[in-house]
């Protein structure tokens, strides 16, 4: 794993939306959840590499990735997966597969990832805890640099 | 600090055992409280020794297994029935910060004399980055941790 610059301060008591991939919660800023899609409108045809496909949305394609719950990049779709979330910042674009998506009425009071815990790259930035358990707190740019990192890796892995 | 002859300055301090035979000393104002079979929950991408919050008056405290970075791996069979809350202050006059460390037998009390100081062990080779200073307690040598470095981040580049 390269080591990973590190990433700006963000607001940690922004709104955000839940996504839960197997049994856990991730929470991203709201502002970024573009949009909620179907996972029968990806076209597995129009692949970047390690994508599952792509979707077409406000004329641009999109590429949609599967992360396990522990972000593990992964080929294939667990079958818990429902729905897709675009996520956009502005910079980076993409989609990521989800077994839910909520809207949080409340932001619970987010802790910041301690020093110990925080390995060069991680995109998790703090911890909430929520009535289903602990939630990690990102956001789109700390995944796609998660994603690209996991990708370079894979493609190394390849050689 | 008590004063047991004229001269000799002694403390009190808490043997740690954090796995099988490896053990290390934090003083005694420094362990805070014991939780037994701690309900540990798991943060994905975190390093293999600190993967970990436990819930502590309202508190997520990290908590670090100083077994499995002293063995460069995670602990296939840990028997880590037990967690230490440690507190510790990160700079002089500091409010203290809270971590827990994993540990598989209850803590012991000692008395400690200034006398009592040794090398740190040459092996694990890690103990360097752990402790700062060594006591000699029996035939072993005990390790005093270095708490604000454990839990500031300082075995991330180890």
């Amino acid at each position: 794993m390269k080591t990973l610059p590190s990433m700006p301060t963000a607001n940690l008591d922004q709104p955000r939306v839940l996504v839960t991939l197997d049994d856990r919660h991730w929470l991203l800023p709201q502002t970024e959840a573009y949009s909620l899609e179907s996972l029968l409108d990806i076209d597995s045809d129009v692949q970047s590499t390690h994508s599952l496909g792509a979707l077409a949305l406000a004329g641009q394609w999109w590429p949609v990735y599967s992360l396990s719950g522990e972000l593990a990049l992964s080929a294939t779709l667990p079958e818990s997966r429902r729905l897709c979330l675009l996520l956009d910042n502005g910079a980076d674009r993409f989609g990521l597969a989800a077994d839910r998506v909520e809207m949080l009425k409340s932001a619970p009071t987010p802790f910041p990832l301690p020093a110990c815990m925080a390995m060069p790259g991680s995109p998790v930035q703090a911890l909430v805890q929520l009535e289903t358990g602990l939630g990690y707190v990102t956001d789109t740019e700390r995944l796609a640099a998660w994603l690209t990192a996991q990708m370079e890796d894979a493609d190394n892995a390849e050689v | 600090m008590l004063r047991s002859e004229p001269g000799v300055r002694e403390s009190r301090a808490w043997r740690l055992t954090l796995g099988e035979g490896v053990q290390a000393a934090v003083s005694e104002r420094e362990l805070v409280h014991l939780v037994e079979t701690p309900a540990l929950l798991t943060v994905p991408t975190c390093p293999y020794f600190c993967q970990w919050v436990l819930v502590w008056h309202e508190r997520l405290l990290p908590t670090i297994d100083l077994a499995a970075w002293l063995q460069g791996a995670p602990m296939v069979n840990g028997d880590r029935t037990l967690a230490g809350i440690v507190a510790y202050q990160s700079a002089p006059d500091a409010m203290p910060d809270y971590g827990a460390l994993l540990l598989t037998k209850i803590p012991e009390r000692l008395r400690v004399t200034d006398d009592l100081a040794c090398a740190l062990p040459e092996h694990p080779s890690g103990w360097r980055e752990l402790a700062w200073s060594c006591f000699r307690q029996g035939e072993a040598a005990l390790p005093i941790l270095d708490l604000p470095h454990l839990f500031s981040g300082g075995l991330l580049n180890c």
